[in-house]
């Protein structure tokens, strides 16, 4: 009975979140005469035109590997950074704690299109318009409040004795925090990186202002200049929803395997 | 304690990470140096444009210039097509006076916002009445903002009827002169063919800047003013549109509309009659309509009133530019007859220089240019105003709110709009 | 311990700077940009609290105020639930549970521009997916559902649901999984159901990680722009416009950046409020457990 009922969950959660995108995956593989057909076919026609136009004519390539490498950094380098402030907010007694993590969810709770144009000016009196490093400075800027309580929390949810235990071995915080709190917080580590790495990697409106060049831009851009002045290209946009997507699925296949049950992984080794 | 111990072993620890963290940094940021402004000797012009429909089209015009101009690069720095965000990220560079763009496209809608903020460069001296003549009179008025001018015309567009010429002959019907008349044809031409899938009119009234210009015609028709909605003028064409248009000859979809979905439903038979851009045209020809299509002037309410929105495209040179002659010569290239040509016969742009309709090769690849040449002559202007975005927006939301509800009160919503348009030019002043 | 913290500070220097160049710094900028008139056309001119008096009297912002709290609401409780209920069936699948967790973290996964757009298309009176479901082939039945205001906000809601709840639920699975299976072996020898077992451990143990999603969605909620901008741009009249992108549309294409900068502080405030809120439920509950 329980069996019956899980599946029957599984199958309800993966058409919900998986429906509307097989829908957008068929109509990728349609030919320009269907796909604005009335009433719409059901069956794609396995074609393969779209694609050809969205690499060939739309460079979707080029912009898939910009946000790939931006996303990339931005996550590496936000993980590392949150996870170094987490273990001072969440272990040591600090006595401005409580403040900075408000400063710290402060600064996300205001709008980004405020922010923009301050961003801008110092990018561009830097430099850095049209670099790499003017979008991920910005991005980790932004991706850091949700980490840093992410890990935060997950951090002190953790059990007090394992970290006693390394203290009293003479390690002191930033050993702590690699050998013990890393691999047992894991959960959420790569929880924190799977959800900064989707941010980046779909983050527009900066990206927007900040690359005008096409050799930087990234796959948000990329794809809002399919369209041309008045025609939107459905089928386009369609395969181009499915290459975006693509990367960030294995991504996630990759890193999901490490979101398990932490206490059994770390504590033997500890 | 073992602290003292302690601390250079997690100090080398920490440097370690902040070395890693940013190595990557400054290998990124050397490699995608953006370009200073000379290279290899020659003057680097930046021109921020949108991404063409064509690519190759743009190739082959830089490439001629190039030829002609050894002394200049030209570096494109293109956006997405959509008007609003190109204006945004243009805009971003020219509030704060970046000196890395040169030349721009300016929208017909922009040029009296960019001159007045004092972004785009006046050209009195370089665009002279001679040459001004040469292109259409809308073109210039649009780009004329007190006693200067700011922009070059590239290229032009204007609003047309379209209409399902197999239907029209069938019915023996002409090309409906008035808008009532097409209401009434659109009312035989159903009565007779008892399709349910066939409905009478195609538009764009979804709540985006193509309302104000498809609503401007019909204001414009009727002798109104959009910038005084409350006028009686206004208020009767923005009836006459939600209850024979909206809740008459069109599906409710068309509140949804932007040109894309409003020329699927005409190009797959869904509409005997349809309002669009010329650029329909050549996109209608390779659909099920090929050869059933006629293209006419739009209808009217009062006679000789008939109202088609002014479109298109033109370039500004940036009034911090640091290289202003040879971003002259750029735009000027890009203006010039040869080049107009180029995008008319291969990409079907419609030319902003008169002299260009009676071109064979225009015409040949264009045969309906002839046919507009008039239409392009007396487009009508959306509002001149350097404020135009906030009026626009204004009158969007009032437009769409007037013809969605069949219950809305529209003497109201227009002076709360009239209201609002007063308020904002006041200001500014 | 005085060394341990310098050392505490100096590791969240290096976070603390990143912030507060990138984000704090320019906060002030906007803050104090609200009490300036900021336009191309004239020159910038203190004006005080005059752009918070103006709002007051802006019936469009009034009314998008109204549909941002709305749509926190309705959106934030149906993706805390949904986020919840995919937590639960992803946790307790043992077989192809990598699949299930890629197959749910599709919908964040797409750019939201992409979305955006998609969902349009599956809206659209023509030739949209949702019309087939609904009427099969009959497009002369067929409606517009972005024409309306009532099913445009629902259309906005559902395409934000269906986008963020994989957001919550991968929180609310990592929470899952720290919960201590022993917990859950004991309380089974002790004779508690299953349902038992979920209200008395789950749940309680759960609270942190939900009132986290919690609090970002609510955090995101009230900004949300993307959505707005591609699908409807507010439209139908004023109806499905949020304060965020009123804001925007003052800011970008109106050029009013000090109005513009004065509408984002408001949304700051409101979600200032709603965030003290949630945080206050996640720090009881931290110092309990």
């Amino acid at each position: 009975m329980k069996r019956v009922g899980i599946i029957c969950a599984v199958a309800l959660v993966t058409l919900f979140s998986v429906g509307p995108f097989v829908w957008i995956v068929g109509a990728s593989l349609k030919t320009p005469a269907t796909i604005t057909a009335r009433p719409p076919t059901i069956v794609p026609d396995f074609a393969t035109t779209f694609y050809e136009t969205a690499f060939g004519e739309h460079n979707i390539l080029r912009y898939a590997l910009n946000s790939a490498i931006v996303a990339g950094t931005t996550t590496l380098i936000t993980i590392v950074l949150a996870a170094l402030a987490a273990y001072p907010l969440a272990r040591l007694r600090l006595r401005r704690r409580g403040v900075i993590l408000g400063i710290v969810l402060g600064a996300s709770m205001f709008p980004q299109i405020a922010i923009v144009g301050g961003v801008y000016r110092m990018l561009s009196h830097w430099g850095l318009l049209n670099t790499y490093p003017g979008l991920i400075l910005p991005y980790t800027a932004l991706a850091l409040p949700l980490a840093i309580w992410i890990l935060t929390v997950f951090f002190r949810a953790l059990p007090r004795e394992l970290e006693e235990a390394a203290i009293v071995d003479g390690c002191g915080p930033v050993a702590t925090l690699r050998r013990v709190f890393i691999p047992l917080a894991a959960p959420g580590i790569f929880t924190a990186a799977i959800l900064v790495f989707i941010q980046s990697w779909n983050e527009f409106f900066f990206a927007l202002l900040i690359t005008t060049d096409p050799s930087v831009q990234t796959l948000p851009v990329g794809i809002a200049k399919f369209p041309g002045q008045y025609m939107v290209p459905w089928g386009e946009l369609a395969a181009a929803a499915v290459v975006a997507t693509v990367p960030l699925v294995i991504v996630v296949l990759v890193l999901q395997r490490r979101i398990t049950s932490g206490l059994t992984a770390g504590a033997v080794k500890g | 304690m073992t602290n003292g111990r302690k601390i250079p072993q997690t100090i080398s620890f920490t440097c370690y990470l902040r070395i890693v963290v940013c190595l990557p940094l400054l290998a990124a940021s050397v490699s995608s140096c953006g370009g200073g402004s000379t290279d290899d000797g020659r003057t680097v012009v930046r021109v921020v444009t949108w991404k063409p429909d064509y690519p190759h089209l743009w190739d082959t015009a830089l490439a001629r210039f190039h030829r002609a101009n050894p002394d200049i690069r030209i570096a494109r720095e293109i956006g997405p097509q959509n008007s609003t965000q190109l204006h945004d990220l243009l805009t971003q560079k020219l509030r704060n006076r970046d000196v890395s763009v040169d030349a721009f496209l300016m929208d017909v809608i922009w040029t009296a916002e960019f001159a007045r903020a004092g972004w785009a460069a006046p050209l009195d001296d370089r665009f002279p009445p001679e040459e001004r003549a040469q292109f259409f009179a809308g073109c210039i008025a649009a780009d004329v903002v007190g006693d200067g001018i700011y922009g070059v015309p590239f290229n032009t567009d204007s609003g047309v009827l379209y209409y399902r010429t197999d239907l029209l002959d069938k019915y023996g019907f002409a090309p409906p002169r008035t808008w009532p008349e097409l209401v009434d044809q659109v009312d035989s031409i159903l009565a007779g063919e008892d399709d349910p899938r066939l409905s009478g009119y195609s538009g764009q009234f979804r709540q985006y800047e193509g309302l104000v210009c498809n609503m401007l015609e019909f204001v414009g028709a009727n002798g109104g003013d959009l910038l005084a909605p409350s006028t009686p003028e206004v208020i009767a064409a923005v009836e006459f549109v939600r209850d024979r248009i909206i809740a008459g000859v069109a599906p409710r979809g068309v509140l949804t509309y932007q040109e894309q979905e409003s020329l699927d439903l005409f190009a797959s038979g869904g509409a005997i009659f349809h309002r669009n851009w010329p650029y329909a045209w050549a996109v209608c020809r390779e659909t099920a309509m090929a050869g059933k299509v006629g293209i006419a002037r739009l209808p009217t309410f009062k006679p000789g009133m008939s109202t088609a929105a002014l479109g298109g495209w033109r370039f500004g040179v940036s009034a911090f530019s640091q290289h202003p002659d040879e971003a002259w010569r750029v735009v000027a290239f890009l203006t010039s007859p040869e080049m107009q040509e180029l995008f008319a016969v291969e990409g079907g742009k419609a030319p902003a220089r008169r002299a260009l309709y009676q071109d064979a090769d225009v015409l040949g690849a264009n045969p309906h240019f002839a046919a507009l040449y008039d239409v392009f002559e007396t487009a009508t202007p959306r509002p001149r105003s350097p404020i135009y975005p906030e009026l626009s927006h204004i009158l969007q939301r009032f437009l769409h709110a007037a013809i969605a509800d069949t219950l809305s009160e529209i003497p109201a919503l227009a002076h709360q709009a009239a209201v609002a348009i007063q308020t904002a030019q006041a200001r500014i002043d | 311990m005085n060394g341990n913290r310098t050392l505490g500070y100096s590791m969240l220097a290096p976070a603390l700077i990143v912030i507060g160049v990138f984000i704090l710094y320019p906060i002030v900028g906007a803050f104090v940009t609200s009490f300036f008139a900021d336009t191309p056309f004239a020159p910038r001119r203190f004006v005080g609290l005059g752009n918070f008096a103006r709002l007051t009297g802006d019936d469009p912002a009034i009314g998008s105020v109204g549909f941002t709290l709305l749509f926190v609401a309705v959106s934030t409780t149906l993706e805390i639930l949904l986020g919840l209920l995919m937590a639960l069936v992803m946790h307790h699948t043992w077989r192809g549970r990598g699949w299930i967790r890629a197959a749910v973290l599709i919908p964040w996964a797409i750019p939201t521009v992409v979305t955006a757009v998609m969902w349009k298309f599956m809206f659209n009176d023509q030739y949209g997916f949702f019309n087939l479901l609904w009427h099969g082939n009959a497009i002369e039945y067929y409606t517009a559902w972005l024409a309306d205001p009532g099913s445009a906000r629902l259309a906005i809601i559902m395409a934000d649901v269906w986008k963020t709840s994989s957001f919550a639920a991968l929180i609310i699975l990592a929470g899952l999984q720290t919960i201590p299976r022993e917990l859950y072996d004991a309380a089974r020898v002790d004779g508690a159901g299953a349902f038992r077992r979920f209200r008395a451990i789950t749940l309680p143990l759960l609270r942190p990680a939900i009132v986290l999603a919690l609090l970002f969605r609510v955090i995101d909620a009230f900004r949300v722009f993307d959505l707005v901008y591609v699908m409807t741009q507010g439209a139908p009249g004023n109806s499905t416009s949020v304060l965020q992108f009123y804001g925007y549309q003052k800011m970008f294409p109106e050029q009013q950046f000090g109005y513009g900068s004065a509408i984002s502080v408001v949304v700051f405030l409101m979600i200032a409020v709603f965030g003290w809120i949630a945080v206050r439920m996640l720090s009881t509950r931290m110092h309990e457990s």
